[in-house]
């Protein structure tokens, strides 16, 4: 049973834990690489969640001079392989969301992986495992189809990554109604 | 395809039209080149060693091979770019330190940690030390010669180099050259199986094709090239020449592998010079000041260049805001991002973006 991550954004209680969980990650060799970002920083506490959302076309990859992203068969774009990548930072600068970070002392990109060696065995990665608020979710394509019959607001203003994001991805986000001042129904 | 081209065409590219294809221009001319060069160091073909004959075979199916991966990965847009422009900023002063830096001494694996950076040294410098042994001798670009008794004269080139004792330093690094090379390159490969058989992430990562292959492969050939040594020294030449076939058989197998599997990134990894010299000359150039914030954080060069990439693979990033995705540095395109989810535009609000890194 193929599982998706499944962001629900407007649950983020910005507790920052899916960072820590990153880090212990097993090859995430204590460096987080998903983000928590304040909303309105200056007006209210409302945060967000923002990781690699693993693009069916990922822009990183197509750039990539060394053909050191790989896609795995699970759909998720992986971390540049140590050995291929040479740090021309090509990968940064096309990610349209701005996921790949790049340490300048390995000459290496790393990104978020989605925890593959946890989640191609179906356990969902450690962000997921860890969130308090069910901001990051681990479900079936049937569970998200019935979350979308359940949100359904029959307005257009409802869930489907498409028009919010770049591309097609294989994390599916659910964009936040309360914020778009649209009541969501629990 | 014939007809649309123009006879005008046709006599400027000349030379290419005598070629099917690229790979073939650069197969043919590899050829031609490694036959110059073997004439000239031979002698005009009078001392090659035919006990190394399979070797030669195997280097030019190597060379096929390699033309075939590398040409069909060097027509990948981003690479082409990378190829051209590196090949352009060659001779920039710096070229000299980077290339020692990543190729010599890979001070960036050592960044990664000493153990990684240890074993790949030894296996590194093990497989360079055994490939100038190896391969000057296959093509009888180095030979010795004894004209006097006790003396070994160097032939390099066609040229008699030096003349050095024949129980001399010289003469005995020569000799052991390669078992020097073998036990570096067993005690690296020993190094880097203990780390994948130890190392968690590594054993969940790794696929036998990709990650252990060229290790027990590298191992095969240190093996009974070591074997060689063994049974000339120890058994009076028992067994040896079969285990010269098979010591053959396991560096041809390895050659004919070596384009297509995790070893690649040895003919591959100059472009990280490349992508230096790329990164600095048009950095120190003109940056590009993102559209938001002001801040520069790339080269204007590299990026019109992703964009035309990404323009190439028709992925088109181009904001109705009126800018393009990569022209926005990458704390406000992620804030840019949660603007489009939320609505509210996070990314004009003059505040400095919260602590992103988990150790604090």
């Amino acid at each position: 049973m193929k599982k998706r991550l499944y962001l629900e954004l407007e649950n983020c209680i910005g507790c920052r834990s899916c960072l820590a969980a990153c880090t212990q990650c097993g090859g995430h060799e204590q460096r987080n690489r998903n983000y928590v970002y304040d909303v309105n920083p200056l007006v209210n506490r409302q945060t967000m969640p923002l990781m690699c959302l693993h693009c069916v076309n990922p822009a990183c990859a197509r750039s990539c001079p060394a053909q050191a992203i790989q896609i795995h068969e699970t759909g998720a774009v992986l971390s540049a392989l140590v050995e291929k990548c040479i740090g021309c930072q090509n990968c940064t600068i096309a990610c349209p969301y701005g996921i790949p970070k790049f340490d300048t002392e390995q000459n290496l990109m790393y990104k978020c992986d989605l925890c593959i060696d946890r989640t191609k065995d179906g356990i969902p990665p450690m962000c997921e495992s860890v969130c308090p608020s069910n901001t990051l979710q681990w479900l079936t394509d049937e569970e998200i189809e019935a979350k979308n019959q359940q949100f359904n607001l029959d307005n257009g203003k409802w869930v489907t990554s498409m028009p919010y994001l770049e591309g097609e991805t294989n994390v599916r986000v659910n964009l936040p109604g309360i914020l778009q001042g649209v009541t969501k129904l629990f | 395809m014939q007809s649309t081209i123009s006879p005008a065409n046709q006599t400027e590219h000349s030379i290419n039209s005598a070629f099917a294809s690229h790979f073939a221009k650069s197969m043919f001319f590899t050829i031609v080149g490694l036959a110059i060069l073997v004439f000239i160091g031979t002698r005009m073909f009078s001392h090659i060693d035919l006990n190394l004959y399979g070797y030669m075979v195997g280097t030019i199916v190597f060379i096929g091979g390699f033309f075939y991966r590398f040409i069909a990965w060097g027509e990948r847009p981003p690479t082409k770019i990378i190829i051209k422009k590196g090949l352009k900023l060659l001779f920039r002063k710096k070229t000299v330190k980077t290339a020692v830096n990543h190729l010599a001494i890979y001070d960036f694996i050592k960044k990664r940690g000493f153990y990684r950076w240890l074993q790949h040294v030894l296996i590194g410098w093990g497989c360079i030390l055994a490939c100038l042994v190896t391969f000057p001798l296959v093509f009888s670009w180095m030979y010795f010669t004894m004209a006097d008794n006790g003396y070994y004269t160097v032939v390099v080139m066609g040229m008699d180099v030096i003349k050095v004792k024949a129980d001399g330093i010289i003469a005995w690094l020569s000799y052991n050259a390669l078992n020097i090379s073998a036990i570096m390159v067993i005690t690296g490969v020993c190094m880097a199986l203990y780390r994948r058989m130890k190392n968690m992430q590594a054993r969940a990562e790794q696929k036998f094709i990709y990650d252990l292959l060229p290790l027990y492969l590298l191992l095969f050939i240190s093996v009974t090239g070591l074997l060689l040594t063994v049974q000339n020294v120890f058994l009076a030449g028992f067994l040896q020449p079969q285990m010269s076939l098979i010591h053959q058989f396991s560096v041809i197998v390895t050659l004919i592998y070596l384009p297509f599997g995790k070893l690649a990134h040895i003919p591959f990894r100059p472009m990280s010079v490349f992508a230096r010299n790329y990164r600095e000359h048009y950095g120190e150039q003109h940056m590009k000041e993102c559209k938001v914030c002001g801040n520069h954080f790339v080269s204007v060069e590299q990026s019109n260049d992703v964009i035309q990439v990404l323009d190439v693979n028709d992925i088109h990033f181009n904001m109705e805001d009126g800018f393009n995705l990569a022209e926005l540095c990458l704390p406000c395109r992620r804030k840019y991002r949660i603007s489009r989810f939320s609505g509210i535009p996070t990314h004009q609000v003059k505040h400095k973006e919260a602590n992103q890194n988990a150790r604090g």
